[in-house]
């Protein structure tokens, strides 16, 4: 019994740890809100969202059908995906803070805020 | 290599079928939650079970033939992501069910679906080539926590209920 009571602690500690760790990465770094396209590991498209007067959107392609991209001014969302799963049009907009959109599919990754350079996210997940 | 008695082996595969029609079932609900990765894993019951039932040895042949034939069913990339994940949770599972013995199977299976998120997220960053993916980690784990007791509860009240399985060597009637 001793041990289910030393069990059910560190249940609770992780739990509070992760949701930290979750918090952490909601709240993020409000940071320049550059949206970063990247498709198979590769760069594809640079947006400064706050620089967008008019919503326009765009595409990209995948091997899973590719993404249309939808852009309006400070925030990037998939309006459309190929793949079957939707994921990534179900995450809706987004605006700052580290979480990216990811289309697992399209190997396609939306990134906002942070540099250029590799790492802006490293820094904070430590 | 050492061969199971037909009862055995019957055995093995009605807790794989068992497993498998919970995965297609569960694949067939509406996401939990709008970011992959996310999932109730009910699947798991049977494995967690099959581990303290059975011995990590053949829990792993019940894991290996659900996650092979499980993602014949679901297609696409899952096979990668749920291999990733069985393994890493298996390790875990092979390295703590002994020290946690049948009152803490719960805490045996938290830490297995701990290592499962992990294991996803490897794999994850490894195909998209993007380490921000990471950054879904803290939130996988918050609903593996949550996942692996739930499971683990499950299991653990199954072991409790269900009677124990004959001998896995020859012969048994």
């Amino acid at each position: 019994m001793k041990h289910t009571k030393v069990w059910i602690l560190v249940t609770v500690l992780l739990l509070a740890v992760c949701l930290a760790g979750w918090l952490l990465v909601l709240g993020g770094r409000a940071g320049s809100a550059t949206a970063q396209i990247y498709q198979g590991g590769q760069l594809v498209r640079t947006i400064d969202l706050s620089q967008v007067e008019q919503p326009y959107s765009f595409s990209v392609d995948g091997p899973a059908g590719g993404n249309t991209i939808q852009v309006e001014q400070g925030r990037i969302r998939v309006s459309h995906a190929g793949c079957p799963d939707q994921v990534c049009v179900q995450q809706g907009w987004i605006a700052n803070g580290v979480v990216p959109i990811v289309c697992l599919p399209n190997e396609l990754v939306i990134q906002v805020g942070g540099d250029e350079a590799e790492g802006g996210l490293d820094g904070v997940s430590g | 290599m050492k061969s199971f008695s037909t009862r055995r082996l019957t055995y093995l595969a009605v807790l794989t079928a068992v497993a498998l029609t919970i995965f297609v079932i569960e694949a067939q609900l509406p996401p939990l939650a709008p970011i992959p990765g996310i999932k109730l894993g009910l699947a798991n019951v049977v494995t967690v079970y099959a581990v303290f039932a059975l011995g990590p040895g053949q829990a792993g042949l019940v894991l290996l033939a659900r996650i092979l034939l499980g993602s014949l069913f679901a297609g696409g990339m899952t096979l990668f992501y749920s291999l990733a994940g069985g393994l890493c949770c298996y390790l875990v599972t092979l390295a703590t069910w002994r020290l946690l013995g049948p009152r803490l199977v719960w805490a045996c299976s938290m830490l297995g679906a701990m290592a499962h998120n992990v294991g996803q997220i490897a794999v994850a960053v490894a195909i998209t080539r993007t380490p921000a993916v990471a950054a879904y980690l803290p939130i996988l784990l918050v609903s593996g926590i949550v996942t692996g007791v739930f499971t683990g509860l499950c299991a653990q009240f199954l072991l409790s209920r269900l009677p124990r399985p004959g001998p896995p060597g020859r012969g048994g009637s």
